[in-house]
C-alpha cells in the first residue's frame, strides 16, 4: 500500500536492540539514537518531511537495520529523514563537495603533488576547516596522480592473462580510480591469477556520498548512470566491487533508500553484483580458488566495516584470510571506526567520529598488529590516521600471499 | 560459502548461540544465520529453569521430575530433565566474565526491578549476591538520569517481602549524585560502558561512602561494566567493603549483552561464521530432510546447503511464530506444523493474567527436538527446534525462559552430534 | 457531609457537559460540573476524532449536515489548538454506487457543506495509500480533533470564569423539592465521601447515560439508545487526510488520521448498557475488511488498539431495526418542566462532538429562560477562543517532535512512542494534584503508542512513586491497573506486529520483573482481574 521502508516502522516493538549497537548514540547525546529517529519519530512526520535536526547526526552506518530482529528499515528511514532535513535547511557547500568524489578526483589528480601538499599542510587545513567545514585533522585521501582507468585502458590492450572462461566486470569506484589505483590493480591481479577475465568499463560515482549528504536527486542520476555503464559492458557477467560501501549501494541501498525499485537495469545489475571477497569465497566454494598461498607471517586485525555488514553476506574476507598460512587474523572488537563515509570529515562531527572509533583504535594500539585489514576505504584512512598503523584491503593480503607483484 | 556437512543454525538468541557453540565444539562445521540480534539483549541473563509450577519452586532438581509428569508436552518432559543439569553445567564452564553460579538444587530469590523476589537457578555472581532467601539488609542504589530503574520502588517492595523462613528483609533506596556528564536521559548501557572505567567506579564508591550501614548489601542496577564486569564488581565490593549485586533493568539488558558477547566471541574463536541481518526466507527440502536454506542478502536471495538445521528463531515476540490478521498461525521459516492453536477464536481472555488459550502454542517436537506433525510423525529428520518456538511451555509464567532456551539449544546440538557419531 | 450551592449544575464531563459548563460560566452563572470518572472518559474520549465537515450527513440527515458545517467553521476559529487541519476526502470505491456522488454534491449544496470534486489522480497523489480503483473523489473540510485537548481547554476556560469542575463524583441521588429538581447527591469514588450539591438548574449532559439520570430524577423515560461503535487505531498515519467512503453512512467507512495514528471506524449497534461494550472478533474482522477496501494492504498494517464508544442516539428505535444509524445525529434538548412537569432539570443528549458547542449554546439559552436571568445574556462561545487557541493556529502531528527536539539535552523521554517527557509528566501531576496515573496517562497519551506502555508503565510508576504521590500499595495497584487497561484495548486485535509487541511486554513484566508476584495487596488486585 505505501512504500515498504516507511511501512516497516510498524514492525518496531521498541526492543532497544538497535540502540545497543548505534556507534554514534554511544558517544554523544546529540544523537538520540536510531529507534528515536527511525520508527519513533517517523510517526510524527508528514510526507513533506520534518525538520528534526538531530537526525543529521546519524552517520548512516546502517548497523541498526542489520541488527533489528523485526525487520525495521531503521537506517533507511533515518536516511530519508536526513534528506528531508537537508532539503529544508539547504545542503552546505562542504557537503556538496564531499558528495562528489568524482569531481574532486578529476580536479585533484592532474595537480596531485600540489593538492596533496595542501591537504597535508596544517595551516591550509585550518583555513579549509573555517571556509568549508572539513575538520583540519580529519583523514583526507591522497591523490595518486594517475587514475586507475588510465592503467585499465593500458592493461586491457596489453596484458594477456591465462583465463579459464569466466569474466567479471570490475566496479572499482571513485576511491580506487583517484586515490588507490594500486588496490584496483591488485584486485585485477588476484582475479586474473584465478583465471577470471576482468572487464573495466568506464564508470563514475555510484551516488552514495550524494545520498548520504541528502542530495537524493543527484544520487539517483548517478546510480542510474552507473548501472547502465556497468550493464553495457558486462553482458550479464558478475559485477565485482572492492568498495563495500559502493557495492552495497549498487546491490540494495540505492534501490531501497532512493526508491529506484522500478529501475530494471539497476535491479539486474544489483542482483549480480558481488563484493570481491564474497566472489572469491564463492570461487573457493566451487573449488576454483587457488589456495596455494605462501605463508604470510603477519598479525592483522580484521575490521568488518559497517557497510560491509550491510551486505548480509557474513565475513568472506575473514574466511579467505584464514586460508593464508601463518597469517594471524584477529577480529576487531568494534562495530565502527567512526568515519562512516564522509561523516568523520565534517568539522562538527569529527570529534564524534573519533570517539566512535576509539574502541577500535584502542584495540589496534593494544595489539599492535602489522596492519589492519578492512574492506572500506574511508575506514582504512581513518584507522591509519588515528593509529599510525598501516591499513590494507583484505585483497592486498591475498595478493601478497600469492606472491604477486605490481 | 556453503559446503556439504555444514549445520545451519537459524537465530542468535540464547538457544541458537548455545546450539551453535556446542555443535562447533563437537567438531561440526556451523553457520549461524540470523535476521537480527536476538533476545539475549532483552533478557536478565539469569538462567531461570523453573520458578513456578504453579507454586514457587525451591529446588528445580526436586520439582522437575513431577513437573515433567504433570506437563508431558513440555520440552523439559520431552527431552528428559537430566539434560537441563548437563546444559547448565556446560554453560557455566563457558562463562567467566562474569562467572555464573548456582545449580538446580535450589533457586536463588533475586530481586527484580520491581522488587519482587524472582526464583532463578543460575545467575551471574554479580547478581547472585542479592539472594533474598534468608533475608537481610539491602540498600538499593539509583543513578541519576537512568530511566529504566527505580530504586525506591524496588526497596519498597523488598521491604514487604520476607525470606523463605520468614526472615525479615529491610530495604531502603539511596540516590547517588553521579551523572554521566550531566546527562538527564540515559540508558543502562551508557552507564555500563562508563563503569568499565576504574576512575568512574571509584567515583561511584566515593559517592556511596558514609551512606551505607554495616550490614548493608548494596544493590545496583545491572550496569556494572560491559567488557569487564567481573573486575568492576570485585573492585566495587572491595571499595565498599560490602556485598554488591546487580538487578536487571528494563531492556536493553547489560547482562544480556555481556552473555551475547561471551557466547558469540566463543563462536568467532572457533571460526563459526555468524551473519546478522541475513534473514532466512525459506528452505529446500528433499525426502523428509532440509537440504538448505535461502537467505536474504543485499544482492538477492542466496542458498546455503545444509546437512542439518537448528531452528532457534524464538517465539511470538521474535517472529519465530506468526499470526496474521486472518488469525492464521504459522512458523515462517520452515513452515513447520504449529500445535496448540485454540479453536473457537478464543485466543486471549479479557484479564491480563488469565490463562490465555494461545499461551503455549508452538512447534511440537519429539524427544530429540525434531519437529513433529499432528500425528506425532517427524517432519524433517535433520532439523532440531530449540527455544521459544517450542510448544508446551509458558516461559514467562513458569520463569523458565533462559533455562528452556539453554537446555533445548544444548540438547538440539547434542542429539545432532550423537546422530552423526 | 459537605454541601454546596450553585445556580447551574452540569452532570457529565464529556464535551457536551464541559461546553455547557463553560458557556454557563461565561454568561455569569455560578456553575458546578460533576463527572463520575475523569473528564472525557466516556463517549467523548472514545470517538474516532473526526471534526465533521457535514459531508457525512449531506444526503442522509440534512439538519445534522447543516449544523456540522456551521460548527466546523466556528471551531476552526475558537478551538484551532485542538484541531489538525487534515482536510477530508470522500471517495467512490469500486464497491460504491458511482451516482451517489451526484446526490452527495447536491446534498452538500443544499446544506452549505463546502465540497469540491477533484481528479482521482489528484486524490491519489495526495493520498497514495488509498485504493487506486476509486472512481470519484471529493474534497471537504473534515479535520481531526483531539477531544481530550478540547475538553481540557473547555474545563480551564470554565474554571477561569468561576466554574468548579469535580471529577470522580458519581450521582447517587437526584434531590427533588416537590415537582422541581433541586440538585444531586454525589459520592466521591476515591474517598467514598458524599456531597450534596443544591442547584437552581440541573443539566443532564450524560449522553448515552441520560436515560439513567432522567430515571433517577423521576422523569418519564428519555429514549436514548446507546449505539456501540468500535474503532481501531492503526499504528501510524496510513493516510494524512480524513478518508470517507462516498456512500450512505455504513460500517467502517472512514479512516481518520489523528495525532500519530489512523483510526478506522465504525460500527453501530444498539446496546442495553453503555458501560458494557464488548468488542467481538467479528466486529474487528469487519473493520479490517472495510479498511482494506479504502486502503489496500490495510490488513498488513499494524493495529494498535481497539475500543468501543457509546453514542447517545435519541429517538424511538424503529421496530425490528438493529441499525441505529437511521436515528438522527442531530441533538435533542428536553425541557423536563415542559415535558414532564418537573422543573429545574433539562436534558441535552444526542448530537456529536462536532456540534458540542451548539448543543451547549442552546442548552444555556434554555437555562437563561428558565432561570429568568433578568435580561439577555448572549452566548459568546462562537467568538471567544478557548485558552491558548488562536484562529487558524492548528496543531500538527509534528508538534511533539519539535518540542522534544528542543529539549533533547535537558529532559528525559519517558514514553518514547508518544514522546512524553519527564517534565511534562511531572507538570501534569503538579497541575492536577488529585489525578491518578491513569488520568495522566489519558491526558498525555502516555502509553498509547505502539508498545502500549511496555516500557513507560514501569517508568511512570517509578516516577509517580518517587514523587511520593503513590504509596507502595497504590503504586503496585496502579501498575497492575495500567497493565490491565492496556490489555483490555489490545487483546481483541492481537495479531501480526501487535502480538509480537504484547509478547515482548509480557516478557518484560512477567519474565523479567515477575509482576504477578508483587507483594501482598497487589496479589489481590491480580485476583480481581482474573
Amino acid at each position: 500500500m505505501e512504500d515498504l521502508i516507511r511501512a516497516s516502522l510498524d514492525h518496531c516493538i521498541k526492543c532497544t536492540i538497535c540502540e545497543t549497537v548505534c556507534p554514534v548514540a554511544q558517544v554523544t547525546p546529540l544523537f538520540p539514537g536510531p529507534k528515536y529517529e527511525g520508527p519513533q519519530a517517523e510517526r510524527f512526520r508528514l510526507p513533506s518531511g520534518s525538520a528534526d535536526a538531530s537526525v543529521d547526526y546519524c552517520s548512516g552506518c546502517g548497523l541498526c537495520t542489520q541488527v533489528c530482529p523485526q525487520g525495521v528499515k531503521i537506517a533507511e528511514i533515518n536516511s530519508r529523514a536526513r534528506a528531508h532535513f537537508k532539503a529544508q535547511k539547504g545542503v552546505s557547500v562542504r557537503d556538496r563537495i564531499l558528495a562528489r568524489p568524482g569531481l574532486t578526483g578529476r580536479l585533484g589528480t592532474p595537480v596531485a603533488p600540489l593538492a596533496n601538499r595542501v591537504m597535508a599542510n596544517g595551516t591550509a587545513r585550518r583555513l579549509m576547516e573555517k571556509a568549508v567545514g572539513v575538520h583540519h585533522a580529519a583523514p583526507v585521501p591522497v591523490y595518486a596522480g594517475h587514475s586507475f582507468q588510465r592503467w585499465a585502458r593500458h592493461h586491457e590492450r596489453h596484458a594477456s592473462p591465462r583465463l579459464d572462461g569466466r569474466s567479471v566486470v570490475y566496479f572499482h569506484g571513485c576511491s580506487v580510480n583517484w586515490f588507490e589505483p594500486d588496490l584496483g590493480r591488485m584486485v585485477v591481479a588476484v582475479l586474473e591469477h584465478n583465471g577470471v577475465e576482468v572487464k573495466m568499463p568506464r564508470q563514475d560515482c555510484c551516488g552514495l556520498p550524494l545520498q548520504s549528504n541528502g542530495l537524493f536527486d543527484a544520487a539517483r542520476r548517478a546510480l542510474g548512470r552507473l548501472a547502465r555503464d556497468l550493464s553495457a559492458g558486462s553482458a550479464g557477467h558478475a559485477v565485482v566491487a572492492s568498495s563495500t560501501s559502493c557495492g552495497v549501494m549498487l546491490k540494495r541501498e540505492g534501490r531501497e533508500i532512493l526508491g529506484l525499485d522500478d529501475d530494471e537495469t539497476l535491479r539486474a545489475v544489483g542482483a549480480r553484483t558481488f563484493d570481491v571477497c564474497e566472489y572469491l569465497l564463492d570461487l573457493h566454494g566451487q573449488g576454483l580458488l587457488d589456495t596455494g598461498f605462501r605463508p604470510l607471517p603477519l598479525t592483522v586485525i580484521y575490521h568488518a566495516a559497517c557497510q560491509q555488514r550491510g551486505h548480509s553476506m557474513g565475513t568472506p574476507a575473514l574466511e579467505l584470510l584464514r586460508l593464508v598460512p601463518e597469517l594471524e587474523v584477529i577480529r576487531s572488537e568494534a562495530d565502527c571506526c567512526g568515519m562512516a563515509g564522509t561523516y568523520g570529515l565534517k568539522k562538527e562531527k569529527y570529534d564524534i567520529g573519533m570517539a566512535v572509533g576509539e574502541r577500535l583504535f584502542e584495540q589496534v594500539r593494544r595489539v599492535g598488529p602489522d596492519a589492519v585489514a578492512c574492506d572500506g576505504e574511508t575506514c582504512r584512512w581513518q584507522i591509519t590516521k588515528a593509529t599510525g598503523r598501516a591499513s590494507v584491503h583484505p585483497v592486498e593480503l591475498l595478493f601478497r600471499a600469492y606472491g604477486l607483484e605490481l | 560459502m556453503s559446503g556439504e556437512g555444514e549445520i545451519v543454525v537459524i537465530g542468535v538468541g540464547l538457544a541458537g548461540l548455545v546450539a551453535a557453540l556446542r555443535l562447533a565444539e563437537g567438531g561440526r562445521r556451523v553457520r549461524v544465520l540470523a535476521k537480527g540480534v536476538g533476545s539475549t539483549h532483552l533478557s536478565g541473563a539469569t538462567v531461570d529453569v523453573l520458578g513456578y509450577a504453579p507454586f514457587r519452586v525451591r529446588s528445580p532438581a526436586a520439582t522437575l521430575p513431577e513437573f515433567a509428569v504433570a506437563n508431558p508436552h513440555h520440552p523439559y518432559a520431552l527431552m528428559g530433565t537430566a539434560v537441563v543439569d548437563d546444559a547448565v553445567t556446560w554453560l557455566k564452564g563457558r562463562l567467566s566474565n562474569p562467572r555464573y553460579v548456582g545449580d538446580l538444587r535450589r533457586n536463588f530469590l533475586l530481586p527484580t526491578a520491581l522488587g519482587v523476589a524472582k526464583p532463578t537457578a543460575v545467575a551471574p555472581q554479580t547478581m547472585a549476591v542479592g539472594d533474598l532467601t534468608h533475608g537481610g539488609c539491602f540498600v538499593i542504589v539509583g543513578l541519576p538520569g537512568l530511566k529504566d530503574f527505580y530504586p525506591a520502588l524496588v526497596a519498597g517492595n523488598l521491604g514487604s517481602t520476607v525470606g523463605i523462613a520468614g526472615e525479615a528483609i529491610e530495604a531502603r533506596a539511596v540516590d547517588v549524585d553521579l551523572t554521566l556528564d550531566g546527562r538527564v536521559d540515559v540508558g543502562p548501557l551508557a552507564y555500563a560502558r562508563r563503569l568499565d572505567d576504574p576512575a568512574f567506579r571509584a567515583q561511584l564508591a566515593a559517592r556511596l561512602h558514609g551512606r551505607l550501614g554495616a550490614d548493608d548489601m548494596v544493590g545496583l542496577p545491572a550496569v556494572l561494566g560491559l567488557t569487564d564486569a567481573e573486575q568492576a564488581w570485585e573492585e566495587l565490593e572491595a571499595r565498599l567493603e560490602r556485598p554488591v549485586f546487580e538487578i536487571p533493568t528494563l531492556p536493553p539488558s547489560v547482562p544480556g549483552v555481556r552473555l551475547y558477547g561471551a557466547l558469540s566471541g566463543a563462536l568467532h574463536r572457533l571460526g563459526v561464521s555468524v551473519t546478522i541481518g541475513g534473514e532466512v526466507l525459506g528452505a529446500e527440502t528433499h525426502g523428509g530432510r532440509v537440504t538448505g536454506v535461502h537467505t536474504e542478502t543485499a544482492n538477492g536471495v542466496r542458498f546455503h546447503a545444509a546437512a542439518g538445521v537448528v531452528l532457534a528463531t524464538g517465539g511470538w515476540a521474535a517472529g519465530g511464530l506468526e499470526m496474521d490478521s486472518h488469525w492464521v498461525v504459522r512458523e515462517p521459516v520452515l513452515g513447520l506444523p504449529v500445535t496448540g492453536i485454540p479453536g473457537g477464536g478464543r485466543r486471549f481472555l479479557p484479564g491480563y493474567f488469565d490463562h490465555h488459550p494461545l499461551a503455549s502454542t508452538g512447534v511440537a517436537v519429539e524427544g530429540s527436538l525434531r519437529p513433529v506433525d499432528g500425528d506425532g510423525r517427524v517432519v524433517f529428520t535433520n532439523v532440531r527446534v530449540a527455544g521459544a518456538t517450542l510448544a508446551g511451555a509458558e516461559p514467562w509464567k513458569e520463569k523458565s525462559g533462559d533455562g528452556l532456551s539453554l537446555s533445548t539449544g544444548y540438547h538440539a546440538a547434542m542429539s545432532m552430534l550423537a546422530e552423526e557419531d | 457531609m459537605e454541601s454546596i450551592e450553585t445556580e447551574v449544575l452540569v452532570v457529565g464531563g464529556g464535551a457536551t457537559g464541559l461546553g455547557v459548563a463553560r458557556d454557563a460560566a461565561m454568561r455569569g452563572f455560578a456553575t458546578v460540573l460533576v463527572e463520575r470518572k475523569d473528564l472525557a472518559e466516556g463517549t467523548t474520549g472514545r470517538y474516532h476524532g473526526l471534526l465533521h465537515s457535514g459531508g457525512r450527513y449531506a444526503v442522509k440527515d440534512p439538519r445534522a449536515a447543516r449544523e456540522c458545517a456551521a460548527e466546523n467553521a466556528i471551531l476552526r476559529r475558537v478551538a484551532a489548538d485542538s484541531i489538525e487541519d487534515t482536510g477530508g476526502l470522500f471517495v467512490t470505491t469500486p464497491w460504491d454506487d458511482v451516482t451517489f456522488g451526484d446526490r452527495f454534491l447536491a446534498g452538500c449544496a443544499d446544506t452549505g457543506v463546502g465540497v469540491e470534486e477533484i481528479d482521482v489522480a489528484d486524490a491519489l497523489r495526495r493520498e497514495p495509500a488509498v485504493n487506486a480503483g476509486i472512481r470519484r473523489a471529493f474534497l471537504v473540510a473534515d479535520a481531526s480533533m483531539d477531544a481530550w485537548k478540547l475538553v481540557w481547554a473547555c474545563a480551564r476556560s470554565a474554571e477561569q470564569h468561576g466554574a468548579r469542575i469535580l471529577t470522580y463524583r458519581r450521582v447517587v441521588e437526584v434531590l427533588r423539592a416537590a415537582d422541581t429538581v433541586a440538585g444531586v447527591v454525589v459520592v466521591d469514588s476515591r474517598s467514598d465521601e458524599e456531597m450534596t450539591i443544591h442547584a437552581r438548574m440541573t443539566v443532564n449532559a450524560t449522553g448515552a447515560w441520560a436515560g439513567q439520570l432522567a430515571a433517577l430524577a423521576g422523569c418519564r423515560p428519555v429514549e436514548v439508545v446507546p449505539g456501540k461503535g468500535i474503532m481501531i487505531a492503526m499504528n501510524h498515519r496510513i493516510v494524512n487526510t480524513v478518508v470517507n467512503r462516498c456512500t450512505m453512512p455504513s460500517d467502517g467507512d472512514i479512516i481518520v488520521p489523528i495525532r500519530t495514528v489512523s483510526v478506522v471506524g465504525t460500527t453501530d449497534s444498539p446496546v442495553a448498557d453503555p458501560d458494557q461494550l464488548e468488542v467481538t472478533q467479528a466486529e474487528v474482522d469487519h473493520m479490517l475488511d472495510e479498511g482494506e477496501k479504502l486502503v489496500p494492504g490495510f490488513r498488513h498494517a499494524r493495529a494498535l488498539r481497539v475500543w468501543a464508544g457509546a453514542r447517545p442516539l435519541f429517538g424511538a428505535r424503529p421496530p425490528g431495526d438493529d441499525d441505529t444509524r437511521d436515528i438522527t445525529r442531530a441533538h435533542a434538548l428536553i425541557d423536563h418542566a415542559e415535558r414532564d412537569g418537573i422543573g429545574g432539570f433539562v436534558t441535552i443528549t444526542g448530537g456529536k462532538a462536532t456540534t458540542f458547542r451548539l448543543m451547549a449554546e442552546e442548552t444555556v439559552d434554555l437555562v437563561c429562560r428558565a432561570l429568568d436571568a433578568g435580561g439577555p445574556r448572549p452566548c459568546r462561545t462562537a467568538v471567544e477562543a478557548l485558552p491558548d487557541s488562536e484562529p487558524g493556529a492548528y496543531y500538527s502531528v509534528g508538534s511533539r517532535l519539535a518540542r522534544r527536539e528542543a529539549h533533547l539535552l535537558d529532559d528525559q523521554l519517558v514514553c518514547e512512542c508518544e514522546l512524553v517527557s519527564r517534565q511534562t509528566l511531572e507538570e501534569a501531576v503538579e497541575r492536577r494534584p488529585t489525578a491518578n496515573l491513569d488520568d495522566v496517562r489519558r491526558a498525555l497519551r502516555l502509553g498509547m503508542g505502539p508498545c502500549q506502555g511496555g516500557f513507560c508503565t514501569y517508568r511512570a510508576t517509578g516516577i509517580f512513586h518517587r514523587l511520593e504521590r503513590l504509596d507502595q500499595v497504590t503504586a503496585n495497584t496502579a501498575l497492575l491497573d495500567f497493565l490491565q487497561e492496556r490489555w483490555k484495548g489490545v487483546h481483541p486485535i492481537l495479531y501480526g506486529d501487535q502480538l509480537r509487541q504484547a509478547r515482548l511486554d509480557d516478557w518484560i513484566y512477567q519474565g523479567l520483573m515477575d509482576v504477578e508476584h508483587l507483594p501482598a495487596v497487589a496479589a489481590a488486585a491480580i485476583g480481581s482481574v482474573a
